[in-house]
């Protein structure tokens, strides 16, 4: 048996699979079809990724028990991929569906930053969007853009849950858009509002 | 099937009544007033100096059975001339009893006499004008005062003598010492375009209004 | 996310809960501070965002108290159309908290049966108020507009239709082994315990007295219609446990749709006749500005509790804003309570009581 400190192991597989993987890369770089693999997976992982929006299972105020109506049967979110993940870390989409405020502010930043890329984040609402009847307030922030970017924003008070799955169609629209564009990186874009004409 | 306004009016004549018995005089006034809305029921108003509040709490929990302490609010006034800032506490006279197990109470409006009447209570505390208003905590007297107190505080600034474990509850832990919103020298953010909420509907707007910003 | 955004601290040792602290201000919003700078009027929309899931109730609260600072007298219909939306809504919630229930237990399917029953009942204060969740339908003086055409007999089929569901829940829940063990047994609560606390409403009533603000402070016409307040039989010495608050929010069901049916057949007027926008029979013409110095009390039974309001009047405008107004909610006193009802029993019965005592966090941080 190999003692501690010892390797008996006389062939390691390490330095033949770099070997090969660096032999297999050029030969695919110089024939076009790394490129044509990438463009292919890329297309595939994004028609995959917005068929399959995993939104965080996160409810603020009034505009969350929309969005869980839009997950029950009269609606069905379900049909369109929507499913509600309890992790950050295992969800596309940041749903933010209520007023942040002060104290809440530092904790969507967390969450927000615990998804893994590609990460979209919904404004639901009015107060998600600029506040909305309590912009005036001491403690509300004007809207939850000024912390996090947003994708999409959706108006209403609250948003009828039919408003929310067009949301959800229009970010999909927009993932086909931006394909794989990290989160930090979508400033030239226009903001998409549902119920824009 | 309610309480009627004969029992209502009973109670609280009884009550205040009682109140007078055993306060009359020292600075506390006691008084029935109606309300104005729904049934137009008796209720009791209290108006009770800082320093007698202990003794009337203490009374009004045990000795005159009010067991439900369900509002706390404080008011700043910076204009007042009797007073620069004012507590109001709304209590109620609730007859529920522990049951045997197995057991409910039903009880029955109409069998209901004496101190078993359900009965509203108000007290009005008013504080003289200055930085610093303080009033003795009821902590120890009704649980239900306890978070009450604590919000008061948080967005008040009416500091409770004798309360233990004092927090913010609404505004964040780390809002600055001092910072209570409800006083009136804090004012909403774009607090000057109040003037656009006159008139929100636009009735007295005229058709040469038309296009024109208010 | 169907309770409400607030943080629980517990501390165990090995599974048992030792100590816990409630930890509120999520979504506190500061509307005591923007009311000061609305109209009385402009003040109804914020009061239906108070307590989302049971905003009617919440708006008819509000318009109580300042009912009784502008002392505004209501007509019987109005108060009638009232008590119609009022019990609509709290079928609604009840549907609600118990599909937000079922899951926290387990069981999944009561929250897509909870829901679909209460799409029913939005449907129906849909028609009443314009909008799914936050209607703005009462006003100071009456309501905004009176019952359609067609409601009542849209309401009593549906109603009809609801009693037969409320017999399925049972059925499924009654017999299920999981449920009962889970919670029968779990989070006792004696009467007199909670009344010092200031916790009111179902929860109270399940521990078996069967107090109730509707009778105590009679406010509307709950004395024409024909009910009964829901109370249950607590199951042992130490108070009621989570099983009897599940069966007397069930009972209470029972009970609003009893109340509505029989408000319909009451109303004066006709359930079928419709009176225009501001007729004098579903809205009274109201005083806009207080002086100061007056005050509003209301004091309602919200679905959860007693909740409260006492404005003080003059305000900016000359009075035509409140000087303060203050929100009661039952739940802000409520949580710190449940808090404490959970030392002693193990982890997983803290979503179980939680649950029961049917928390909502809308009205805690206003």
């Amino acid at each position: 048996m190999a003692e501690s400190g010892e390797n008996y192991t006389a062939f390691n597989s390490r330095a033949l699979v770099e070997v090969v993987g660096d032999v297999t890369d050029e030969a695919l770089k110089a024939t076009k079809i790394k490129q044509l693999l990438s463009v292919l997976a890329g297309r595939f992982f994004n028609w995959g990724g917005r068929k399959s929006l995993f939104t965080l299972h996160l409810g603020i105020k009034c505009c969350a028990i929309e969005m869980a109506a839009a997950a029950t049967p009269r609606f069905d979110g379900d049909r369109f991929g929507v499913l509600f993940r309890s992790s950050p870390r295992q969800s596309d989409v940041l749903l933010v569906n209520g007023p942040i405020s002060k104290k809440f502010a530092d904790k969507v930043v967390r969450l927000w930053e615990q998804m893994p890329e590609p990460k979209y984040c919904i404004a639901m609402g009015e107060c998600a969007i600029s506040g909305g009847p309590y912009f005036q307030s001491y403690n509300i922030l004007e809207g939850v853009d000024t912390v996090i970017p947003v994708d999409v924003y959706i108006p209403g008070c609250p948003p009828r849950p039919e408003a929310l799955i067009d949301g959800f169609g229009l970010l999909r629209e927009k993932i086909i858009r931006i394909g794989g564009a990290p989160s930090t990186g979508r400033d030239g874009e226009k903001p998409v509002i549902v119920g824009e004409d | 099937m309610s309480i009627s306004a004969e029992q209502n009016a009973a109670a609280a004549s009884e009550f205040a009544e009682f109140a007078e018995k055993q306060f009359g005089g020292s600075g506390v006034t006691v008084s029935v007033e109606h309300h104005s809305n729904a049934a137009k029921y008796a209720f009791v108003r209290l108006t009770c100096p800082p320093q007698h509040w202990i003794a009337l709490a203490k009374w009004m929990r045990f000795d005159a059975g009010v067991n439900y302490c369900s509002m706390i609010t404080g008011t700043h006034y910076p204009d007042g001339a009797e007073r620069g800032w004012g507590v109001a506490y709304h209590f109620l006279r609730q007859p529920v009893r522990d049951v045997e197990p197995f057991t409910a109470d039903v009880l029955k409006a109409s069998d209901l006499s004496g101190a078993s009447i359900p009965l509203e209570i108000e007290v009005l505390i008013d504080l003289p004008s200055g930085d610093a208003p303080v009033v003795p905590s009821v902590q120890s007297i009704w649980v239900g005062a306890d978070w009450n107190e604590k919000e008061t505080w948080d967005l008040v600034g009416i500091r409770f003598e004798g309360h233990e474990n004092m927090h913010r509850v609404l505004n964040p832990h780390d809002s600055p010492e001092g910072f209570h919103p409800l006083q009136k020298q804090h004012q909403i953010r774009y607090h000057d375009f109040n003037e656009m909420y006159d008139d929100a509907q636009g009735f007295v707007r005229k058709p040469a209004d038309e296009g024109r910003v208010k | 996310m169907t309770h409400g955004l607030w943080t629980l601290r517990v501390k165990v040792d090995g599974e048992t809960v030792v100590d816990t602290e409630a930890e509120l201000g999520y979504i506190h919003r500061g509307v005591e501070k923007i009311a000061e700078a609305r109209d009385f009027t402009q003040v109804t929309p914020y009061c239906d965002r108070l307590c989302y899931v049971s905003a009617m109730t919440w708006a008819n609260s509000y318009i109580y108290a300042a009912e009784d600072l502008l002392e505004v007298e209501v007509p019987e219909r109005a108060e009638f159309i009232r008590l119609i939306a009022a019990e609509l809504q709290r079928l609604a919630s009840h549907l609600m908290w118990l599909g937000a229930f079922g899951p926290d237990i387990g069981n999944l399917t009561l929250m897509t049966w909870c829901m679909r029953d209460r799409e029913m009942f939005l449907d129906l204060l849909q028609e009443l108020g314009g909008s799914r969740m936050h209607y703005n339908y009462p006003r100071i003086g009456g309501v905004k507009r009176d019952l359609p055409v067609g409601f009542a007999d849209r309401a009593r089929a549906k109603i009809k239709l609801f009693e037969n569901r409320i017999n399925e829940y049972e059925m499924m829940l009654d017999e299920s082994t999981i449920w009962l063990v889970r919670l029968q047994g779990v989070g006792y609560a004696r009467a007199e315990d909670m009344v010092n606390s200031g916790v009111s409403g179902p929860n109270v009533r399940a521990a078996g007295v069967n107090y109730d603000v509707r009778w105590a402070h009679p406010y509307s016409v709950y004395d024409q219609v024909d009910w009964e307040p829901a109370v249950e039989k607590p199951t042992s010495v130490k108070g009621a446990d989570c099983y009897d608050r599940y069966r007397v929010r069930m009972e209470e069901m029972r009970q609003s749709c009893k109340m509505t049916l029989d408000a319909l057949d009451k109303i004066p007027g006709g359930a079928n006749t419709h009176y225009n926008t501001g007729d004098e029979m579903i809205i009274a013409k109201a005083p806009t500005r207080a002086p100061e110095g007056a005050t509003g009390f209301s004091n309602y039974e919200c679905t959860r509790g007693a909740s409260q309001f006492y404005i003080q009047g003059g305000g900016d405008g000359r009075g035509k804003n409140p000087y303060r107004l203050s929100i009661r909610s039952p739940m802000f006193i409520t949580i710190p309570y449940v808090a404490k009802t959970m030392i002693g029993y193990k982890v997983a019965d803290i979503p179980a009581i939680m649950g029961s005592f049917d928390p909502c966090i809308g009205e805690t941080d206003r």
